[in-house]
């Protein structure tokens, strides 16, 4: 999400010096723009950075950071000019254990913390720091995004994951009901869904090598991950049964309610399905702004 | 799962594209709306000069090989012709003549058959169709036919009734299956036979009607081996299915567009509906079932191409994925329309009656998911990778 954002929007000297590491793992990325008063409505954020000659200082509050806790940088973006909506805004990679800068883990209804609250207290970031050029920051924030549903969207469909075939195929055995009809239909239509899914992206990355950039539809990936997501939690709790709303001991069985309890997330993140239902009308089809 | 692992090539070339727009042009030249009004009220339901356009262009010769006439082009270049089809609710037998028969013929591995048979079909000379199914055994369950075949000296004699033939009304050419001592057989009978008897059913679909077809001591002819019909059908639904899918996907696409231009038009409550979010998010969700739809169809016919592994499976994956699409868009279009979606003069019913017999004519979803979760290893002791 972020190295790919560099690769469009940064100087040629941060992509030396972002780029490498990114890529070998050294260096962990976070990316910092959700705000309590601003989450579907991302450009209304509040978070200001106030020029001072070559340095900026931040001060504001993102939340929903997943991974703040293990970033080493984040790229943020920032309010910093009066101006207009959508070009008030300037993304800066900011370094996660600057001064000022203060992490906070929220518990999530899985009983899992994977994202943050990150409270920016006077942080100075330099202004080599800055990606593009002031007030595009809405413009570098709109490519992470689109890259971050596409990767979302990259897990729709399975690979070895909990989406696999094999897993799943596994845990039917498991539970003796791979000749029940019932089962072995409700199993071929998942399949069917996830496979699609995998087909429409290897469809899409092969334009992308014949050199057209994803657009906005890539958008629909991740509507296919919060569908995909709520149809395998549905799947499992009826091969588990009462074995799925309580942990028996009994191996790879209550695992799977983290995918039940996982399921509501993958609506909301990467920009909620009802967003990116209205970008879609609006950039996709040509429809009117939805009121 | 499959010792060589083929990927399919997924690229679109030039040619892809010009066929694709020469195709579409086509159909809005000869396929309007007012035209197919106009044909799907005679008695053959198709317009036999547009068929001959066709077989000019060279459409009705694109999957023959070039030994038997044709022109050698693959499943991706005649996706791309079922597509624009589908778009159009194009009512003439060209699922009939080359999705179902050229199939038939080239999955008999009969090389006789082909060379004697499938340069009328190129040509356009001879309309041809498959007729499998019977008035109680659906396409999909070939070991129930009740349609015999014996031989007599040199020619085989067919007795039996078959039903749900599409095209069947208008075909010169039919490949039946029956069975004989051996089991299931595949045969080609001429319709000029005095022993065939053809006739046009009601059909809810409008602009593909269905026949079905009587054959009382009919000369037919033995295409492939006596008895080993069972997987030469087999895999002609599955091609076949790869075609639907694409006519499928087609139908969706324009049923979103319908719903997409009316949605920017149409004013209520002092604005375009296309505004409110109940119209914009139910056209996005046909646009999502659209996309999805003609990148199975598309991957699904890739795989034929080249022989992928994944064929099997990404053919019953298309079949069922674009047979529910078109279906839920047809159906969401009319909602779209409101008032006017419901009514005879508005298009919007003969994609829904298309989209809901499309999704019967060779086995519907729930056999699709079935035969999915069979071809991905469910059944099998130890699962395939």
């Amino acid at each position: 999400m972020i190295a790919p954002t560099i690769l469009r929007h940064a100087d040629e000297r941060q992509k030396q010096e972002y780029l490498p590491a990114l890529f070998r793992g050294e260096l962990i990325a976070c990316q910092l723009f959700s705000e309590p008063d601003a989450g579907s409505d991302l450009a209304s954020i509040k978070t200001r950075a106030v020029r001072d000659g070559d340095r900026w200082q931040i001060t504001g509050q993102k939340v929903w950071t997943s991974g703040a806790h293990l970033a080493d940088v984040g790229e943020i973006i920032c309010q910093t000019e009066p101006g207009p909506r959508h070009r008030n805004l300037t993304a800066f990679m900011v370094d996660m254990h600057a001064p000022g800068v203060t992490v906070r883990p929220l518990r999530q209804m899985t009983g899992g913390a994977s994202f943050n609250e990150v409270f920016l207290d006077d942080v100075e970031v330099a202004d080599t720091a800055r990606i593009g050029a002031e007030g595009v920051g809405w413009r570098v924030a709109l490519t992470t995004l689109s890259y971050e549903r596409n990767a979302m969207g990259h897990s729709s469909f399975g690979g070895a994951g909990i989406l696999s075939t094999d897993r799943l195929m596994q845990l039917i055995r498991h539970a003796g009901l791979a000749n029940d009809p019932l089962v072995k239909r409700r199993f071929g239509e998942l399949v069917t869904e996830l496979r699609v899914v995998r087909y429409a992206q290897e469809v899409m990355a092969e334009r992308m090598r014949a050199g057209q950039s994803p657009g906005p539809e890539i958008a629909i990936n991740k509507l296919a991950l919060s569908a995909n997501m709520a149809r395998l939690g549905d799947f499992v709790v009826s091969v588990l049964g009462p074995r799925a709303i309580a942990d028996t001991g009994e191996w790879g069985t209550y695992a799977w309610t983290s995918v039940v309890l996982g399921a509501p997330g993958y609506r909301l993140g990467g920009g909620s399905d009802e967003v990116l239902k209205n970008r879609l009308a609006e950039r996709v089809l040509g429809l009117p702004k939805p009121t | 799962m499959n010792a060589v692992r083929v990927r399919p090539d997924l690229a679109v070339s030039g040619e892809h594209k010009e066929l694709r727009s020469m195709v579409r042009q086509l159909m809005a030249d000869t396929s309007s709306s007012a035209r197919l009004r106009e044909v799907m009220e005679t008695e053959d339901g198709f317009d036999r000069a547009t068929w001959s356009t066709l077989a000019e262009l060279g459409l009705l010769a694109l999957l023959v090989p070039e030994c038997y006439e044709g022109l050698g082009q693959g499943p991706v270049e005649s996706s791309i012709i079922f597509e624009e089809m589908g778009r159009a609710l194009y009512p003439g037998p060209y699922f009939a003549s080359v999705a179902l028969a050229t199939n038939a013929l080239l999955c008999s591995g009969d090389g006789a058959a082909c060379s004697d048979l499938l340069p009328g079909i190129a040509a356009g000379s001879t309309i041809a169709t498959v007729a499998i199914a019977e008035a109680v055994t659906p396409w999909g369950s070939p070991n129930t036919v009740c349609t015999v075949a014996r031989p007599d000296r040199d020619v085989w004699i067919l007795e039996g009734a078959k039903s749900f033939v599409p095209h069947g009304h208008v075909a010169d050419l039919l490949l039946v299956t029956a069975r004989t001592d051996a089991g299931l057989s595949l045969f080609a009978v001429e319709s000029a036979d005095a022993g065939v008897e053809a006739r046009a059913l009601t059909s809810l679909d409008l602009t593909r009607r269905l026949a079905a077809v009587t054959f009382a001591g009919a000369r037919a002819r033995l295409v492939g081996a006596d008895g080993e019909a069972g997987p030469v059908v087999a895999s002609t639904v599955d091609r076949a299915l790869i075609a639907l899918a694409s006519e499928q996907a087609g139908g969706a696409a324009r049923c979103l567009e319908m719903s997409v231009d009316y949605a920017k038009q149409r004013e209520q409550f002092g604005k375009s509906i296309g505004s409110f979010q109940a119209i914009a998010h139910r056209c996005v969700e046909m646009l999502q079932r659209v996309e999805f739809a003609r990148a199975a169809s598309h991957y699904a016919s890739a795989c034929q191409a080249t022989g992928a592994g994944e064929l099997s499976v990404a053919a019953r994956v298309a079949a069922a994925y674009c047979g529910r699409a078109y279906r839920w868009t047809a159906a969401e279009n009319i909602q779209v329309h409101g008032g006017l979606g419901f009514t005879w003069e508005h298009d919007a019913h003969l994609h829904y009656r298309r989209s809901w017999a499309s999704e019967t004519l060779l086995g519907n979803a729930d056999e699709h998911y079935l035969a999915v979760a069979d071809r991905v290893g469910l059944g099998q002791e130890k699962g395939a990778a």
